[in-house]
C-alpha cells in the first residue's frame, strides 16, 4: 500500500492553471524526484502537499489519512491542519532558518513548542540529528555564521526533528554555490540510504538519476513523463523531456 | 534669582516633560500594536477604520490634537472633564502655595491628563506604522518554516517573528523616542508648565531671557543619555542578522 496518494490535483492562481490534474503515489522508503522547467508546477505541488497552498480539486492522502479533499471540505480546522502537516517535513530553497536562534535552538524549537518529548530528550535528539548532518561543532553558532550549505544541512536536521513520514525538498541546492551543493546532496543521499521516504524537487539531474527510485517530469501543470530514472534520462519518450534534458547537457 | 534657583525652577518644568515622555511610551508602545494589527487585518472595514484613524492622527498637528482633547469634551458634551479634575483636586487636596513641584502638579492635573491622552494616541499611531513596516518586512518564508514545523500562528509570531521585528524597528523607534522628548514642549499650548513654559514664565516675571536658551541643555543631556541607552539595545540585538 502506498504511503502517499495524490489524485487528480488541480490548482489555479487566478486564471493561470498551475496544476492540471496530478496523479501519483509513493511507496514507503522510496525517493521520488520531480524535475521540470521553472513554472511547470513543481513547487506548487510540494506546497499543496505541505498545506502551504490549498488545491482547488483532487485528494491527497498519507497512510489513508485524508490530508486534503476538495469534495468534502476545503479546509480543516487549524488544529487538524497542523496535525496533518506533520506527516510531511519541508526543506526550503532559501533555508528559512530562524536567524535569532543557534543551530541547536533551531532544531529544538518546534519539538519543544509541540511538547514532542521532554526538553532533555528533545535536546538529545536534536544533538543526534545535528551530528547526522555533520555539524556537531556548530551547535552554538547562529545561522549568519554558517555557509549556505551548512545552513541547509541545519534545515534538514530541523525538519527531521519532528519525525516526518515524508520529507520534501524544494530545490534544496538552487540557492547554493556549486561547490556547496555536494555536501547537501550527500546528506540527502545518506537519508535515502536509510530508507527515508522523500520527494525532491531538483535541478540536479545527476542527483535525480543516481538517488531516486522514480522520476516525475512535470511540464505545464501535468506529469508529462514518469518512470525509472535510467529510462527517463537515457530513453526519454517525449519531445519535451528530450528538449528539457538537452538544455542540461549543454 | 540665583542660577541654582533658576535651574530648579526649570527642572520642575522638565519633570512635566519627563512625565509626558514616560507615560506616552508606556501607553503608546503597547497601544500601537493593536492599531498595527488592525491596519493589517484581513477584514476590510477594520483595516479602513485603522487606516483612517492613523491618517487623521498623523495628518493634523499634534498641537491641534492637544487642543481637541482638552477643549472638545466641554464643547461637545458640556462636560469640561479636565477642568473638573482640577476642581476635584482643589476641593479634596491641601495644595501648598510655595511654587513647589507638588503645587505645580496638583494645580495642573487636568491639563496634564489631557496632554497624556493626546500624546499617547498620537505616538501610538506613529509606532503602529513602524510596527507594520517591521512585521511586513519579515519574509513569508519565516512564517512558512514555522507552519510546516507544526507551530500555531501565535507560536510562530511569538517565537519566530517578534524578535526579528524588534531588531528591525529599534532604529526607527529610537528616532521617534528622541523626537518625543522634544515634542513635549507642545504641552505649553494649554499652559502646562513644562520646561519651556517655565522659562517663558521667567521671561515674563523676571525679565530674564537666557533661561529660555538654557532649557536646551536639559534636552541635550537627556537625548544624550537616550542615545547611549538605545545604542546599547541595538548592540544587544546585533548578535544575529535578520
Amino acid at each position: 500500500m502506498p504511503i502517499l496518494e495524490v489524485k487528480n490535483l488541480t490548482k489555479s492562481f487566478g486564471k493561470t492553471a498551475v496544476l492540471k490534474g496530478i496523479d501519483f503515489s509513493l511507496e514507503k522508503g522510496q525517493v521520488l524526484s520531480i524535475i521540470g522547467s521553472s513554472g511547470s508546477g513543481k513547487t506548487t505541488l510540494l506546497r499543496c502537499l505541505n498545506s502551504l497552498e490549498f488545491a482547488d480539486g483532487g485528494t491527497i492522502a498519507v497512510n489513508d489519512d485524508i490530508i486534503f479533499d476538495s469534495d468534502i471540505h476545503k479546509r480543516f480546522s487549524d488544529e487538524e491542519l497542523r496535525r496533518k502537516r506533520l506527516h510531511f517535513g519541508l526543506v526550503f530553497q532559501s533555508f528559512n532558518l530562524f536567524p535569532q536562534y543557534t543551530v541547536l535552538q533551531n532544531v529544538m524549537l518546534a519539538p519543544n513548542l509541540l511538547k514532542k518529548d521532554t526538553p532533555e530528550n528533545n535536546k538529545q535528539k536534536a544533538l543526534k540529528l545535528i551530528e547526522k548532518v555533520g555539524l556537531s561543532d556548530k551547535i552554538n553558532n547562529y545561522p549568519c555564521e554558517l555557509s549556505g550549505g551548512q545552513q541547509q544541512r541545519v534545515a534538514i536536521a530541523r525538519a527531521l526533528a519532528l519525525d516526518p513520514e515524508i520529507l520534501c525538498f524544494d530545490e534544496p541546492t538552487s540557492a547554493l554555490d556549486p561547490e556547496l551543493t555536494g555536501e547537501v546532496l550527500r546528506v540527502i543521499k545518506s537519508l535515502a540510504d536509510r530508507n527515508m521516504t522523500m520527494i525532491v524537487v531538483t535541478h540536479e539531474m545527476g542527483f535525480a538519476r543516481d538517488v531516486s527510485d522514480e522520476v516525475l517530469f512535470m511540464d505545464d501543470g501535468i506529469i508529462a513523463e514518469r518512470g525509472d530514472p535510467k529510462v527517463i534520462f537515457e530513453n526519454p519518450k517525449t519531445e519535451r523531456l528530450r528538449n528539457f534534458l538537452a538544455s542540461y547537457s549543454k | 534669582m540665583s542660577f541654582l534657583e533658576i535651574t530648579l525652577f526649570l527642572a520642575n518644568g522638565f519633570v512635566f516633560s519627563l512625565i509626558i515622555f514616560a507615560v506616552t511610551l508606556i501607553c503608546g508602545i503597547p497601544l500601537g500594536l493593536p492599531i498595527a494589527f488592525c491596519s493589517m487585518s484581513r477584514f476590510k472595514p477594520v483595516r479602513a477604520i485603522a487606516k483612517t484613524v492613523v491618517w487623521i492622527v498623523r495628518g493634523i498637528p499634534l498641537m491641534l490634537q492637544i487642543f481637541i482633547i482638552y477643549y472638545v469634551p466641554g464643547l461637545l458634551f458640556g462636560n469640561p472633564i479636565f477642568t473638573q479634575i482640577d476642581r476635584y483636586i482643589i476641593r479634596n487636596f491641601e495644595i501648598p502655595n510655595d511654587g513647589s513641584l507638588t503645587q505645580l502638579l496638583l494645580t495642573n492635573m487636568g491639563g496634564l491628563v489631557s496632554v497624556l491622552i493626546a500624546f499617547s494616541i498620537n505616538y501610538a499611531c506613529y509606532f503602529s506604522e513602524i510596527y507594520r513596516g517591521g512585521i511586513e518586512s519579515i519574509s513569508k518564508g519565516q512564517y512558512e518554516a514555522g507552519y510546516v514545523l507544526g507551530m500555531t500562528k501565535s507560536q510562530v509570531f511569538k517565537n519566530v517573528i517578534l524578535k526579528q521585528v524588534i531588531k528591525r524597528i529599534v532604529p526607527p523607534m529610537s528616532n521617534e523616542i528622541i523626537t518625543l522628548i522634544k515634542d513635549t514642549a507642545l504641552a505649553n499650548c494649554i499652559m502646562l508648565p513644562e520646561i519651556i513654559k517655565q522659562a517663558k514664565e521667567l521671561a515674563a516675571t523676571q525679565a530674564l531671557v537666557w533661561p529660555l536658551f538654557y532649557t536646551g541643555i536639559f534636552y541635550l543631556i537627556f537625548v544624550g543619555l537616550l542615545t547611549i541607552l538605545l545604542g546599547k539595545l541595538e548592540q544587544k540585538l546585533s548578535y544575529f542578522k535578520a
